[in-house]
């Protein structure tokens, strides 16, 4: 609802842009004057063709006049803005200068480089595009190109007390820990086979005793002895495979079955000695 | 711990007669426990050599490793001293079977964190 009806103003309103008289420029003029030369230099402002390089010294005066007219008829109009564009292409840099025109569309303009206004740009090296621009209600606004500019060179700003600190830090260097070294696979190969020996050790000195395990698989001593080797294995399964939660639930429900087939394993053997004594 | 009397004999070396009373007067089942306590105290050397020789990378593998000789072996003592009929008088409360229990379950939980540790 709301676009057709603000495309449709758009358009009357390009339409009435269309239909507005423009406006031009009367008998542009330049004049440079500088304080050790007797004639200042003052020449007519030729639009639309090659732009005109002029460049001001420290004391030089530059004058600009023109008169603002309407284009079809040729009357003199007083615009209701009228500004002075200095842009430094290269560094983007712009000022604006507002220039009073008279109701007649007279207007001058004077550039004093001894006394610079406020308006002026930070100059460098770098020609300033000086663009007139003219905007008005009942016409449609106009941009003239006048010429290219170069000012003397302006003081750079005051540096600030904290400048330093608003630069990018050194970037950070981390040194870290040296990647831990591996030793020699001879090394540990050797090692370990060699911390198994120990076992060997060890069941010889068990077969040496032989120990006598009468009741190992009498039915009430084997389920304990299974629960307690189910145990190692789910373990073992952990290590490889299982997950910390799956063991603990495994783990809980097998050691209820334990905690059971060992009361009753050590309630036997208990007695067994007891007898026995 | 109650471990063999020095019997009062002329052998010139006190190890030997140390061994020879040990055999004599410990049952088979103590020795039993006593041949596993050998076992794992060797073990552990080995792999204490091994860290301080070699190298101590992985580190939570050589703690692993070590932390369940050393553990296994504090369990293994503790059972072996609440077996011994000798020591019936100091362990009143604790029977056999119970201390075997205790041993059975302080055995599972030390080796559940073992495997955690070793990953």
């Amino acid at each position: 609802m709301v676009r057709p009806i603000l495309s449709l103003t758009l358009a009357v309103l390009a339409a009435a842009e269309v239909y507005a008289s423009t406006l031009a420029l009367q008998t542009p003029r330049y004049s440079l004057k500088s304080p050790d030369a007797t004639e200042p230099r003052s020449e007519v402002l030729k639009l639309g063709q090659e732009t005109l390089d002029l460049t001001l010294g420290p004391s030089d005066t530059l004058k600009l006049t023109f008169q603002v007219i309407e284009e079809t008829e040729g009357k003199g109009v007083q615009p209701h803005q009228t500004f002075l564009r200095f842009y430094d292409e290269i560094s983007g840099e712009e000022g604006i200068q507002p220039v009073r025109v008279t109701a007649g569309g007279k207007a001058k303009f004077e550039l004093n480089m001894a006394r610079p206004p406020a308006s002026l740009p930070p100059t460098s090296t770098n020609p300033l595009k000086v663009t007139l621009l003219l905007g008005s209600f009942t016409h449609s606004p106009a941009k003239f190109e006048l010429f290219n500019l170069r000012l003397p060179e302006s003081q750079s700003p005051p540096q600030h007390s904290e400048e330093a600190s608003f630069h990018p830090l050194p970037e950070i260097v981390h040194t870290f820990r040296p990647e831990q070294r591996i030793p020699a696979p001879a090394a540990s190969a050797f090692f370990a086979a060699f911390v198994f020996w120990p076992w060997f050790v060890l069941l010889g000195l068990w077969s040496f005793l032989e120990p006598r395990i009468p009741h190992l698989f009498s039915p009430y001593i084997f389920p304990f002895i299974g629960t307690l080797g189910a145990f190692e294995v789910l373990l073992f399964w952990y290590w490889v495979d299982l997950k910390l939660g799956d063991v603990l639930l495994y783990g809980s429900v097998l050691g209820a079955v334990t905690a059971l087939a060992g009361k009753q394993a050590l309630a036997k053997t208990a007695e067994w000695r007891l007898g026995r004594k | 711990m109650a471990g063999p009397k020095t019997a009062p004999s002329a052998s010139p070396n006190a190890v030997q007669s140390l061994l020879k009373a040990y055999r004599e007067t410990t049952s088979s089942r103590l020795k039993l426990i006593d041949s596993f306590l050998l076992f794992l105290m060797l073990s552990g050397v080995i792999q204490f050599i091994y860290c301080i020789l070699v190298t101590n990378f992985p580190f939570n593998a050589f703690l692993a490793g070590f932390g369940s000789c050393v553990g296994q072996f504090v369990l293994t003592a503790s059972l072996r001293s609440q077996v011994n009929p000798a020591n019936r008088s100091e362990f009143k409360e604790v029977s056999p079977e119970r201390a075997f229990a205790d041993f059975a379950l302080g055995s599972i939980v030390l080796h559940f964190f073992v495997y955690n540790f070793l990953g």
